[in-house]
């Protein structure tokens, strides 16, 4: 990243940081207040850009944000059904209203947010280039690939490996880091569709469409993080460096994941206890729960195993991106598994959602206890496969590609 | 989407009758409908009737135990209620499949007004899982030639996937900048809308029927909504 960029997204950070902290020392609850602490670094970044720079991308990028922003919050307060206690189905005790509501704010919102982001590039210039750019032939050749790798890897571990991820959104990432968000968002939305009704068996997946949207937005994130080129390779970096990437890498997963369980706890109301009461609890499920700490502990460990054998700091930012992703699919997707399919879509999953339902929780907590389990690692294994693969690539193959400058190596000076 | 809006177990059993299986039957392909429609919902089904018998949490009604886990008789009513549901899905979505080949949707989708490149990116992404399904099978083969091992213990398959999933993978990418080039030279990214020589024919009677189901369906969530039906 060059100094000037450095510079412009440290003051947008920075400025982020203590509105959030101000905000949150006001009473505020901390998820809004980091929220809107993000939303303001992006803002201010966008802005000192725009006066540097002069480019206008940053900034409509930016202000359509903060409409989506806008959107889901105004949907929550004025629309969403989420307290409402006569919308819990007595027998499943599932709020599918809530659930409904929830798919169908975050749609709008993601829509007015582009709406808003291209509707202001067209009255400023007449056309679309960032549209445009992004799709080239070759993004649509990729988009096709893409799709393919995104099924029949789905396909595999969701019927034949039986274990709790995914991994059906490879190709997703893949175009979103090199061709564009946009794109990445209708490689994801397309081939869920196509998943689940084109494609024939054995490699269709019918549930798949329901998860649609959050194919999108996880093709909308990648976009970006490549755009902000977190998967450009970083190569022999001093250790103090590779420990201070590994450390911060640790306090923001950490951080992101608590704000994330506080926050569904406070839009939803309902409980997501991640550490059962012993006494109410079947011993088996204690010993998993454990079980699974144990892992995250590991993983830490694995991390900074990582960073310093193969003295590679994107191993750091591919964790944040992955953890972020994961956390973002979990909250968008698991309303919708526990409303349409009452949590059951016939993969490895299901056992985790029954583990937490027999430990007491209803459908939409066991629903989002699993997908905050199972995302998050599902997209940092899957970040870390497509910095792999574009590892693997020709620098003259992805350099061609839209956003192919962000995932080459900085020329040394 | 009918069945999700009738409630109950008799709504979607009625509708699968009428909508999937009658035309199964007119069109000759009901045997087959049949066995892919079972053998695609089995791995649900088994999940929806295992994990509602035993962990429905207003089970009141015990109908068996299995040590420590009790199935209930509102499990599985709820069970057999979502399975009905779930085999109206998977039987229109067969049927679907079975009686359309993705060229034609593509083509009929290009003919109303689809963006042709995105009709292409459909066409082409349905065509690569087989096509990269056979060229898994050509490595697996030219692997197994060069002393890769594909049938002894676990540990040693497993490190024979990045062997096979590797080439497979990269090569499908590398092969993008090929067809890339042999796109654009047939006029890819000309814009504008296309002449085609063929499309699927569409009488009017199936355009009435499309559009009277179309109009049925906010009428039946409106109807299930005020608790009508």
């Amino acid at each position: 990243m060059d100094t000037a960029r450095g510079t412009r997204a440290g003051i947008g950070f920075a400025v982020g940081a203590v509105l959030g902290v101000v905000l949150f020392a006001s009473g505020q609850a901390w998820p809004l207040a980091a929220a809107v602490g993000a939303i303001a670094a992006d803002l201010v970044y966008a802005l000192l850009d725009r006066m540097q720079t002069g480019s206008w991308g940053s900034l409509r990028v930016a202000i359509g944000l903060v409409a989506f922003a806008v959107a889901t919050y105004v949907g929550i307060i004025a629309f969403g059904n989420f307290g409402d206690p006569n919308a819990v189905d007595p027998n499943t005790f599932a709020n599918t209203k809530a659930a409904n509501s929830w798919a169908l704010i975050l749609t709008v919102a993601m829509v007015i947010g582009a709406v808003v982001t291209f509707g202001l590039e067209l009255l400023q210039t007449g056309r679309l280039d960032s549209l445009a750019r992004q799709f080239t032939t070759r993004t649509y050749l990729l988009m096709a690939v893409g799709i393919g790798v995104n099924v029949i890897l789905g396909q595999t571990v969701a019927s034949a490996l039986k274990i709790p991820i995914y991994l059906d959104s490879i190709g997703t990432i893949l175009v979103g880091v090199l061709c564009g968000p946009i794109a990445g968002a209708l490689t994801g939305g397309l081939g869920n569709v196509l998943w689940s009704y084109v494609i024939p068996p054995p490699f269709q997946y019918q549930p798949a469409a329901a998860f649609a949207i959050t194919a999108v937005a996880i093709g909308v994130i990648a976009g970006f993080a490549g755009r902000a080129g977190f998967l450009r390779p970083r190569p022999n970096r001093s250790t103090g460096e590779l420990l201070v990437g590994g450390g911060v890498t640790v306090g923001l997963v950490g951080g992101l994941g608590w704000a994330a369980s506080v926050a569904y706890t406070r839009i939803f109301e309902t409980d997501i206890n991640l550490f059962p009461d012993p006494a109410k609890v079947d011993t088996l499920f204690l010993v998993l729960g454990y079980l699974a700490l144990g892992l995250v502990a590991l993983a830490v460990v694995g991390l900074f195993a990582l960073l310093l054998v193969r003295r590679d700091l994107t191993a750091a930012y591919v964790v944040v991106a992955g953890v972020f992703t994961g956390i973002v699919a979990a909250l968008i997707s698991a309303p919708i598994a526990a409303g349409v399919f009452g949590g059951v879509t016939a993969s490895g999953t299901d056992f985790l959602v029954a583990a937490f339902r027999q430990a007491g929780l209803d459908v939409q907590a066991a629903t989002t206890g699993q997908g905050l389990i199972s995302d998050p690692i599902d997209k940092v294994t899957t970040f870390f496969t497509v910095y792999l693969i574009l590892g693997a690539l020709a620098n003259r193959f992805k350099a061609r590609f839209p956003q192919g400058e962000q995932v080459l190596e900085e020329a040394s000076a | 989407m009918l069945a999700v809006a009738l409630g109950g177990l008799a709504g979607p059993a009625v509708l699968v009758g009428i909508a999937v299986l009658l035309p199964a039957l007119a069109g000759r392909i009901l045997g087959r409908l049949l066995r892919t429609s079972l053998l695609l919902t089995m791995p649900i089904a088994i999940s929806v009737l295992v994990v509602n018998l035993f962990f429905y949490p207003a089970g009141q009604q015990i109908l068996f135990s299995v040590g420590p886990i009790r199935g209930t008789a509102e499990g599985l009513a709820f069970a057999l209620e979502t399975l009905a549901r779930i085999g109206a899905i998977s039987g229109a979505i067969t049927l679907f499949y079975l009686t359309t080949t993705p060229s034609e949707l593509v083509l009929d989708l290009e003919r109303r007004g689809v963006s042709p490149r995105i009709a292409f990116v459909a066409l082409a992404s349905v065509q690569t899982v087989p096509a990269m399904v056979d060229r898994a099978a050509t490595i697996t083969a030219a692997q197994r030639a060069r002393g890769l091992d594909t049938e002894g213990s676990l540990w040693r398959r497993l490190r024979g996937v990045l062997p096979l999933a590797g080439p497979v993978l990269l090569g499908s990418i590398a092969q993008v900048e090929e067809r890339t080039m042999a796109l654009e030279s047939r006029a890819f990214t000309r814009p504008g809308r296309r002449t085609l020589l063929w499309h699927p024919p569409d009488s009017t009677l199936q355009r009435v029927a499309r559009w009277v189901l179309v109009a049925l369906l906010p009428g039946l969530f409106v109807a299930r909504a005020s608790g009508w039906l």
